[in-house]
C-alpha cells in the first residue's frame, strides 16, 4: 500500500506553522463555534457594523450571542490574554483555522475557509517588524523573489491598518489585512496599551493555495475529490 | 466612489496625470479599483473609500483637498466664486422634534423654472454614472457629489403649508417614494413631513408628494444632518439604498451644512438669475464641538518603526490645515471638523505613516527570545495525519454544513442549515465520489480520513473519521493519538508521528495544478506478449506513440510474469476529455491503432 495524499491545505499550513515558528510564534488553536463577545466586542467592531448582520454573519439558533467565527483573530486574542494573565509577554501566535461567513459561493467565495491569524505584542512592537515577519512568511511560502509591500486599508481591530499585497510573477495581489492592534483591543483583553502594543494580521489560506497553485476555484477543497490531493 | 478626473482638475488644476494621481492615491490614501477613460476625454477613479474616511472623502472636493494636501499642490477654494444672492425675510418654519436630526437648514427659493441643466452639469453628473434628470434635481445632485453633503428640493406649492416638520413615523404611516415604491413606516424611520404629508425619509429618499416636476416655480432646498445609526437601520428596514443614505451612515460632520448651503444657492442662482431667496433658516441644536488631539512624536516612531522628525511633523500639519502647537515632541492638534475619524494618537500615526508612504518602512525581524510553548492539539494533529497518511489513507476536507444536525444556524445563504455531527458522512460521501476516479486515480483501494471539528448539543469537539468502501471509522481525536502512540509504544506523542515514506508513486509533484476535466472517462487494458529480452519500457513507447492526446493517465504497468521464455505486460490507459464526452467507438478505433502497431513487431502478440 502506497501513502495516501495530503490536502493542499494540510500542507500549506505546515509550511506556514513552520515559517513563523522558525521566529519564536507559538501555535495557538480555539473553538469554531464563538462567543459575539471574542468575535466582534473584543475586536473593537461596532455594535452596529454590519458585519454582525446575519446576512454577513452565521448566527446560532437557540444559543443567543454564539457565532461561528468569522476569523480566527478570536483565537489569537484569547491567547493574548492568556498571554498577559500569564505574565507571558512578549508573545508571538499564530492560528490556521477554520472560519465562517454567510454568502453566496462562488469561484472566490466559501461558506466556509481557512484564516491565517497572527500576532505578536511586547513593549516596541512596530508596523516595520509585521513588515519583516510577513517577507519571511510570503518568501517560505511564494519563494524568494516575492517581494511585499503595504498600502493603507481600515479594520475597527487595528490602527494604523493596511492591506499587505505581495508581488508575485509580475503582479501585486491582495493578500491580507493587518496593522498594529487598537488600543481598544489591548484593553479589551486586559492589557495596558499605555506599555505594550504590537501586531495583528490575518487572512485566507486558500487564496495562497489558489495563487501558488492557479488552483482556479475555491470551491474544489471542500469537495472530498482526491483528485485535488497533487502535490 | 466615482471621481471625475476633469472634475477634480477644477480644484487641483496642478495634479499629476490620471493613472499617476490614482498610484499616489492607492499608496496613501485608499484604492483605486479601476480608471475608466471617457470618450470626452475625462477619466474616472473608481476610489474605495474606506469606512473612517467616508466622513469626509465622498466627494470631489474632500477627494481634492485631500490630494492637495498630500503632494503639496495648490488647491483652488470655489466658495469665493459662488455667488450670493440678495435674500429675503423668510415665513418658512421648521420644526424638529427628535435629536436625531442634528441639525436642519431650510431655505425658500422662490421664481424658479425647471428645464435642461447646463452643459458643464450633465456632463459632471455624466461622468460619474448620474442621469441628467432637471436643473433643479441636477443642482442638488451635484453638490453632494461636489461637497459630501446630501440635498433635497421640495415643492413648495405641493406642501401644506411653510411648515416642515422633522420627527419619528407613526406605526403605520405609509410613504409613496420619487421612485413609485409604496412603504409602509414605523417609529424606526425618521421623516420629513408637513401638517398633513408625510414628505420624505429623512436622509434616505424624498416622497412622490413634494416631487419637483415641470410645474414646479417654488421650492424648499433642505441641508440637514441625520444621526447615522437611525439612518442606516432605517433604510436597512425599507430596503432602500441611496447615495444620501450611504453618506448619512457613515456619519457627517453638521459643519458641512453651512458650506454646502453656500454652494446649492450660488448654484440654483447662477441657473436662474431671476430667482427670489428667502433667508436660511438654520436649526442647529447642539453645534458640534472643536476637538483637540494630543500626541507624541516618540510614540509615533515606536509604532511605525521609522524614524520620523518633528519637523516632517509639522510641514504635514501645516499642509493639513490642522493647527498645532507643540512642545518637545509632544503635538496638540486641533482636528478639523470633517475629520471625525482621528481620535487618538494612533490615529495620528496611521496619518502621518500613510502620508509619508508605507513604502519607506525597513523589514527588520523583531529579535526577541520568545518563549513558545508546544500545542498540544496541534501535536496531535500533525500525528493522527502522519499515521493515517503512512497507512494508505489519503486526506480530505468536506463542508460543516449539512441539511440535519443537532446545531442549527440562522438565515443561512445555503439550504444547509445544520452543521455536521459527525464526518463519517462527509467520508462516506467522498469514498463514493473517489471510487468512480479510483482508475483515474490509480487506487486499487480508495482511503480517505478527514481532521475535523463537529458539534453537538454538547459542544464542539474534534474527531478524525477514516475508511474505505467497506467500514468507515470515527473517534475523538484525542482518543485516536492515545490509542494509537499505546500502540506504536516507541511513539512519544506531541512529536510529529510517523513520517509518511518517500513516496515515489505520485507524479504530479508539479506546481502548477492540474484541473481535471468534468466529463466521464474511459479505461483500457492492454496485455502484450513479448519476447523475455524486452523491456516493458519498449512496448510502452509504441502505445505512447500511438495514443493520441486524450491519455490523462498511463500507459501504467499493472501487472507483468514470465512464461515459455516470453514475458507478459499489462498496462491500463485512461481517457478523457476536458470538452466531451468520449464515445467507446473512438476508442476502440485508437486501442485497434495501438494493437496493429504492436504486431507490426515480429513475436509481439496482444492478449
Amino acid at each position: 500500500m502506497s501513502n495516501g495524499t495530503k490536502h493542499p491545505l494540510s500542507i500549506l499550513s505546515e509550511e506556514a506553522y513552520q515559517a513563523f515558528l522558525e521566529l519564536g510564534f507559538e501555535i495557538a488553536t480555539g473553538p469554531e463555534m464563538e462567543s459575539e463577545w471574542y468575535n466582534f466586542d473584543v475586536l473593537n467592531v461596532p455594535k452596529n457594523h454590519p458585519a454582525r448582520d446575519m446576512q454577513d454573519t452565521f448566527w446560532i439558533k437557540n444559543k443567543k450571542d454564539n457565532v461561528l467565527r468569522t476569523h480566527t483573530t478570536t483565537v489569537t486574542a484569547r491567547a493574548l490574554e492568556q498571554a498577559g494573565k500569564d505574565g507571558r509577554l512578549p508573545s508571538a501566535f499564530i492560528s490556521i483555522g477554520k472560519v465562517f461567513r454567510n454568502e453566496a459561493t462562488d469561484i472566490t467565495h466559501e461558506m466556509q475557509f481557512y484564516q491565517i491569524d497572527g500576532t505578536m505584542v511586547g513593549e516596541n512592537i512596530s508596523l516595520a517588524d509585521l513588515k519583516g515577519v510577513l517577507t519571511h512568511f510570503y518568501k517560505k511560502m511564494l519563494g524568494d523573489e516575492v517581494e511585499i509591500e503595504f498600502r493603507p486599508s481600515f479594520f475597527p481591530f487595528t490602527e494604523p491598518s493596511i492591506e499587505v499585497f505581495a508581488k508575485f510573477q509580475g503582479k501585486w495581489l491582495e493578500m491580507m489585512g493587518a496593522g498594529m492592534l487598537h488600543p481598544n483591543v489591548l484593553h479589551n483583553i486586559g492589557l495596558d496599551p499605555k506599555k505594550v502594543q504590537g501586531f495583528a494580521f490575518g487572512g485566507g489560506l486558500e487564496r495562497i493555495a489558489m495563487i501558488k497553485w492557479s488552483i482556479p476555484d475555491v470551491r474544489l477543497f471542500y469537495q472530498g475529490d482526491l483528485r485535488l490531493n497533487q502535490f | 466612489m466615482k471621481i471625475s478626473y476633469n472634475w477634480l482638475k477644477w480644484y487641483i488644476p496642478d495634479a499629476p496625470e490620471v493613472k499617476k494621481l490614482a498610484d499616489i492615491i492607492t499608496y496613501h490614501l485608499a484604492e483605486v479599483e479601476s480608471i475608466e477613460e471617457r470618450e470626452d476625454g475625462d477619466a474616472v477613479l473608481d476610489i474605495k473609500i474606506l469606512p473612517n474616511r467616508a466622513h469626509d472623502l465622498l466627494s470631489h472636493q474632500g477627494i481634492a483637498h485631500e490630494v492637495a494636501s498630500l503632494l503639496n499642490i495648490k488647491f483652488v477654494d470655489p466658495a469665493p466664486k459662488y455667488k450670493i444672492p440678495e435674500s429675503k425675510k423668510t415665513d418658512l418654519k421648521i420644526d424638529v422634534q427628535t435629536n436625531n436630526c442634528r441639525r436642519y437648514m431650510g431655505r425658500i427659493v422662490r421664481n424658479v423654472k425647471v428645464g435642461p441643466s447646463p452643459d458643464w452639469v450633465v456632463k459632471h453628473l455624466e461622468a460619474i454614472g448620474q442621469r441628467s434628470i432637471n436643473n433643479i434635481v441636477d443642482a442638488a445632485n451635484l453638490v453632494m457629489f461636489d461637497s459630501g453633503q446630501p440635498v433635497h428640493a421640495f415643492d413648495l406649492d405641493k406642501m401644506e403649508n411653510e411648515k416642515i416638520i422633522i420627527r419619528m413615523a407613526k406605526k403605520g404611516e405609509k410613504i409613496t417614494l420619487l421612485t413609485g415604491e409604496e412603504k409602509e413606516l414605523n417609529e424606526g424611520n425618521m421623516i420629513i413631513a408637513d401638517e398633513r404629508n408625510v414628505l420624505g425619509v429623512a436622509g434616505i429618499k424624498g416622497g412622490k408628494i413634494p416631487e419637483v416636476d415641470e410645474s414646479t416655480k417654488n421650492i424648499i432646498l433642505e441641508i440637514a444632518n441625520f444621526n447615522p445609526t437611525v439612518t442606516r437601520k432605517s433604510a436597512q428596514a425599507l430596503n432602500v439604498f441611496t447615495d444620501a443614505r450611504k453618506c448619512f451612515e457613515n456619519d457627517l460632520s453638521p459643519e458641512l451644512g453651512d458650506y454646502a448651503m453656500r454652494e446649492l444657492s450660488g448654484l440654483i442662482f447662477e441657473i436662474f438669475p431671476d430667482a427670489i431667496f428667502e433667508d436660511v433658516v438654520d436649526i442647529y441644536p447642539e453645534k458640534q464641538k472643536e476637538k483637540k488631539l494630543s500626541f507624541r512624536i516618540e510614540k509615533l516612531i515606536s509604532i511605525l518603526g521609522m524614524l520620523v522628525t518633528v519637523e516632517q511633523v509639522k510641514e504635514i500639519l501645516v499642509r493639513y490645515n490642522f493647527s498645532y502647537t507643540e512642545k518637545e515632541g509632544v503635538f496638540e492638534v486641533i482636528i478639523p471638523s470633517w475629520r471625525l475619524d482621528l481620535e487618538i494618537e494612533e490615529d495620528m500615526a496611521e496619518e502621518i505613516g500613510r502620508i509619508l508612504g508605507y513604502k519607506k518602512l525597513g523589514s527588520p525581524i523583531p529579535k526577541i527570545n520568545f518563549k513558545p510553548k508546544p500545542n498540544e492539539l496541534y501535536n496531535q494533529i500533525l500525528f493522527t495525519r502522519n499515521k493515517l497518511l503512512a497507512e494508505g489513507y489519503s486526506e480530505v476536507m468536506s463542508s460543516t454544513f449539512r441539511n440535519k444536525g443537532e446545531i442549527e444556524v440562522l438565515a443561512s445563504a445555503s439550504d444547509k442549515n445544520f452543521l455536521r455531527t459527525d464526518l463519517t458522512e462527509g467520508i462516506k460521501e467522498s469514498l463514493k465520489l473517489n471510487q468512480i476516479n479510483s482508475a483515474l486515480l490509480g487506487l486499487d483501494e480508495v482511503r480517505v480520513f478527514e481532521i475535523g471539528t463537529v458539534f453537538t448539543k454538547k459542544g464542539e469537539e474534534i474527531h478524525v473519521a477514516y475508511g474505505n468502501k467497506k467500514e468507515v471509522k470515527e473517534v475523538e481525536l484525542e482518543d485516536y493519538t492515545k490509542s494509537a502512540s499505546l500502540d506504536a509504544s516507541a511513539q512519544v506523542l506531541g512529536s510529529p508521528g510517523p513520517q509518511p515514506r518517500p513516496d515515489r508513486s505520485h507524479k504530479h509533484a508539479s506546481s502548477a495544478f492540474k484541473m481535471w476535466p468534468l466529463f466521464p472517462f474511459i479505461a483500457r487494458d492492454i496485455a502484450v506478449w513479448v519476447p523475455e529480452k524486452i523491456e516493458s519500457l519498449q512496448v510502452s513507447k509504441v502505445i505512447k506513440d500511438n495514443m493520441g492526446d486524450m491519455v490523462v493517465r498511463g500507459p501504467e504497468l499493472f501487472d507483468e510474469f514470465k512464461k515459455d521464455g516470453k514475458i507478459s505486460y499489462a498496462f491500463r490507459l485512461i481517457f478523457q476529455s476536458f470538452d466531451r464526452t468520449l464515445t467507446d467507438a473512438e476508442i476502440n478505433e485508437i486501442m485497434e491503432k495501438i494493437t496493429s502497431k504492436i504486431k507490426e513487431n515480429n513475436d509481439w502478440q496482444v492478449r
